[in-house]
């Protein structure tokens, strides 16, 4: 167990120090950056409310950026590696392919929780400047972030198993996008006459992963109280979905032939 | 050289079927192929591109999964994992994190194989040493040659020393230096106590270092052999370059030994049946002429690979 | 070096297509045109996909920007109130909107309305805001002459933090005497003082000196009851009110507008710069004039 496990932790450590070398994670991360800063300029067209418009528009920078690199990263985990054969070396080795699979994406993990860590220090910084507050919201806001995007890359770490780079980034989106609107979907169908209506949108919000669990922005920036069982238990059901995307994932992977 | 009896890897009717896309027939690549590779010995697993040989290999490694049919290496299914400890391979033009030093890459290598940690610093040093890229071993691998490459390859087959080593086309796309340096590589290896299994196409090399081989054509082992009975199966023939060859003896050889003569200015070329080169060669030196050069032609595994191959394909075609 | 000065040449050449061709279009959105268009909240909420709390900036800064053209306000109750509308669905939590509301959705009675139902909805998602309240409470007192209503508002506002004590006696003078100038000064002063943008400041200051212009009309209006009562008849300008000996008044206070008193065609005392008087219940049309006259004074003078 312990050598599967430094196996693991040895994928993860490889994958960081390959990650960071994409040149386009950098680009990404400009345009996060830039986008916050973005936000000054943007509050000063409003007379009131300024570092509201700030930190909504730097807080939702970082949720677009961060999972936009995400997707970008985890869509090609394996692919770039069956691309590059560097997997036939290492499958070869005493690895399976779930430990193979769980140390790439534990190290993608550590990837995005770096540049999370580089664009909160940005929020932080111009909230600083702008004299915006800054509380246990903001905090537990961007550690929701970091979750998010945990959920986010094993998703794409899932569909990069079987589907060439730019379907499982179209996939991907497309799981994003609906996980934010299962809330949204549900409330509607419970307004709704119809009991299928009503069925179906309850279902979808279920079985879905419910990213807008980890979106805590309106709390962050009102610096609105967070729940702490609200908060640990999206933390819960977010690694929950991580360990039920990975567990679908190696499966997938288990059986993929390596031509 | 001991060569153990015992099968180190047994093939067991593997089948393997491809379907290139959603619908299309399957295309079976493998056609219930059997076969034994002993402890101790090099094997040389031949055939034309395209019949199968990067395929056995992959499944072999676990990397492709058979459609049906089994194999074993060191008594374990090839779908476990655990063995793996004690498998080296290296993949057809291999390719590494080019970002990572030779040093760092064989350290990677070995950290995944769980190498423990006081053992592994020597290994990788012993390592660079043995394949030569002491002097390298501080280069990132973008900055390396193809051959240097291939070195790193097998170097990281090694690193948690092995019992068996898995080589695709480990000659291919070398230099004839680089070629050599890698033979001379597999030799040490063979010398060395390991057991070797390898891909290629390049007859020569497996003349050289072999022990058996066998050859696959379109999904099925068309031939297997060894290499004392492959030089005993192949006559073939011998060309000899004379000079200041006596007529007498000259025609003496053509009628004894149905030679064929050709002259060449001063020179004379005599082709003929190898097994009489004892004896030509015998009557030339006995009749003053000088021996300047002695030449197989043809015969060998060349031969037979052309032979075997051709009649299977005759068959495919039927 | 030729390639250099070809490369340079065209790349000159094409700046210089790019900077023509955007002389010729025209640099507005093309959807500006439409302006009415807002998306459903529902929908834009649902395809906001979890950023609804940048879109609702997105429209807060639409419905800032609206205040910018000459006509400040006017005629925009309509829009504002869409954008407010949407902005608070999208974001519930934004604070200043629902007095943003409030403050310029004054077009007509239904703008009031629509603006009540708002600051309404911001008493819900701000409970403890006094402020929410105060704005809901000037609504009914002054646009709607709710007196009543106004009072009830105030006295839940009373015990909220940090709300201003003089909010208790506010509601009483309400309950008790119809409002009144003093009410409609005191709720103006209080809005003045946390008006959070220049406009509004203006605007509350403009209503501050309406009430006050008609504080002293008043005192006019009880000066020539008594030049009345002393001369039998009544006077034929304004300035007889201190001409005429015995004279009723040592001097005539000075108009707050600066523009000097009057009698009008009704032959009622009003200052020259509006021309009628002010209605502390003052209802749409009525406070149509004085917005349309007050801006022909700012504009004229």
């Amino acid at each position: 167990m312990s050598k599967r496990l430094s196996v693991i932790a040895v994928l993860a450590g490889h994958t960081l120090r390959d990650a960071i070398r994409n040149k386009v994670l950098y680009v990404l991360l400009m345009f996060a950056l830039l986008m916050i800063g973005m936000g000054m300029l943007l509050a000063t067209l409003s007379y009131v409310e300024r570092d509201r418009i700030l930190q909504d528009v730097a807080l939702s920078s970082i949720r677009l950026f961060g999972a936009a690199i995400a997707i970008f990263i985890g869509v090609g985990l394996v692919h770039r590696e069956i691309d590059r054969r560097t997997i036939f070396t290492i499958l070869s080795k005493p690895v399976s392919r779930a430990d193979f699979l769980v140390g790439k994406y534990l190290g993608l993990v550590a990837t995005l929780w770096l540049m999370l860590a580089a664009m909160s220090i940005g929020f932080v910084g111009v909230s600083l400047v702008a004299d915006a507050p800054i509380g246990p919201s903001t905090f537990a806001a961007l550690g929701a972030v970091g979750l998010e995007l945990a959920v986010l890359v094993a998703i794409a770490t899932l569909f990069s198993c079987f589907a060439t780079p730019f379907l499982a980034g179209c996939y991907s989106l497309g799981f994003y996008l609906i996980g934010h609107i299962t809330r949204d979907l549900r409330a509607i169908g419970e307004a709704s006459d119809s009991e299928m209506m009503r069925t179906a949108t309850a279902w979808l919000h279920r079985i879905l992963p419910d990213l807008e669990s980890f979106n805590w922005t309106i709390e962050a920036v009102h610096q609105l109280p967070i729940s702490t069982s609200e908060f640990a238990w999206a933390a819960v059901m977010g690694v929950a979905w991580c360990v039920a995307f990975l567990t679908v994932a190696s499966l997938v992977f288990e059986r993929r032939d390596l031509r | 050289m001991v060569v153990d009896e015992t099968p180190i890897v047994s093939i067991e009717n593997l089948v393997k079927d491809f379907r290139p896309g959603f619908g299309l027939r399957r295309k079976r690549v493998l056609d219930g192929i059997s076969f034994e590779v002993r402890r101790g010995e090099v094997f040389g697993f031949i055939g034309p591109n395209g019949a199968g040989k990067t395929t056995t290999l992959k499944v072999l490694m676990g990397l492709i999964r058979p459609t049906s049919g089994g194999a074993r290496i060191l008594g374990h299914d090839i779908s476990e994992v655990g063995f793996r400890r004690h498998v080296g391979f290296l993949p057809e033009g291999p390719y590494f994190y080019d970002f990572l030093t030779g040093r760092e890459t064989l350290d990677f290598y070995s950290r995944l194989c769980a190498v423990p940690k006081p053992e592994r610093g020597r290994r990788v040093e012993e390592l660079l040493h043995k394949v030569g890229l002491e002097d390298a071993a501080d280069l990132r691998l973008r900055a390396y040659s193809k051959g240097m490459l291939q070195r790193v390859g097998i170097a990281q087959t090694l690193v948690h020393d092995p019992e068996i080593v898995f080589l695709d086309e480990p000659m291919s796309g070398l230099d004839p230096v680089g070629r050599k340096e890698i033979r001379d590589l597999i030799a040490g290896l063979h010398s060395g106590g390991k057991t070797v299994f390898m891909n290629t196409h390049i007859l020569s090399d497996v003349e050289l270092i072999c022990d058996r081989i066998a050859i696959i054509a379109n999904g099925r082992i068309v031939h297997e052999a060894d290499a004392a009975a492959l030089h005993a199966a192949t006559g073939g023939e011998v060309d000899i370059s004379v000079i200041g060859l006596d007529v007498g003896i000259a025609e003496g050889l053509e009628r004894d030994f149905d030679v064929q003569m050709e002259g060449r200015g001063e020179r004379i070329e005599i082709r003929l049946a190898s097994k009489h080169v004892d004896e030509v060669i015998g009557r030339i030196v006995g009749g003053g002429g000088h021996i300047r050069a002695v030449a197989q032609v043809g015969g060998g595994l060349e031969d037979l690979f052309i032979e075997t191959i051709g009649a299977n394909r005759q068959q495919a075609a039927r | 070096m030729r390639q250099w000065g070809t490369g340079a040449a065209l790349l000159l050449a094409a700046c210089c297509v790019i900077g023509l061709s955007h002389g010729k279009l025209s640099p507005l959105p093309r959807t500006a045109a439409d302006e009415s268009y807002l998306p459903d909240p529902a929908m834009a909420k649902l395809t906001s996909f979890g950023f609804d709390a940048l879109l609702a900036d997105f429209y807060w800064l639409q419905a800032v920007q609206l205040l910018g053209g000459p006509e400040g306000a006017r005629g925009k109750s309509h829009r504002i109130g869409a954008l407010v509308d949407l902005v608070t669905r999208l974001n519930p939590r934004v604070d200043h909107p629902y007095r943003f509301a409030a403050l310029w959705m004054t077009d007509d009675l239904a703008a009031v309305h629509k603006a009540n139902v708002l600051i309404q909805r911001g008493i819900e998602a701000h409970p403890d805001d006094w402020r929410n309240h105060f704005h809901l409470a000037f609504n009914y007192f002054f646009f709607l002459g709710e007196n009543q209503r106004a009072a009830e508002v105030l006295a839940t506002a009373v015990v909220l933090p940090r709300a201003p004590v003089y909010l208790g006696r506010l509601a009483a003078r309400l309950r008790s005497d119809r409002g009144g100038l003093s009410a409609a000064s005191a709720f103006l002063a209080t809005l003045l003082q946390g008006a959070e943008d220049p406009q509004a400041r203006e605007a509350y200051e403009q209503a501050l000196q309406q009430v006050e212009t008609e504080r002293l009309a008043r005192v006019l209006d009880r000066a020539r009851q008594t030049f009345r009562e002393r001369h039998a008849r009544d006077i034929v300008s304004i300035d007889e009110l201190v001409t005429v000996s015995p004279s009723v008044l040592e001097r005539l206070p000075p108009d707050p507008f600066g523009s000097g008193w009057d009698l009008n065609k009704e032959g009622v005392i009003v200052s020259s710069g509006i021309g009628y008087r002010y209605v502390p219940q003052i209802d749409a049309t009525n406070r149509q004039r004085i917005r349309q006259t007050t801006e022909g004074r700012t504009s004229g003078g």
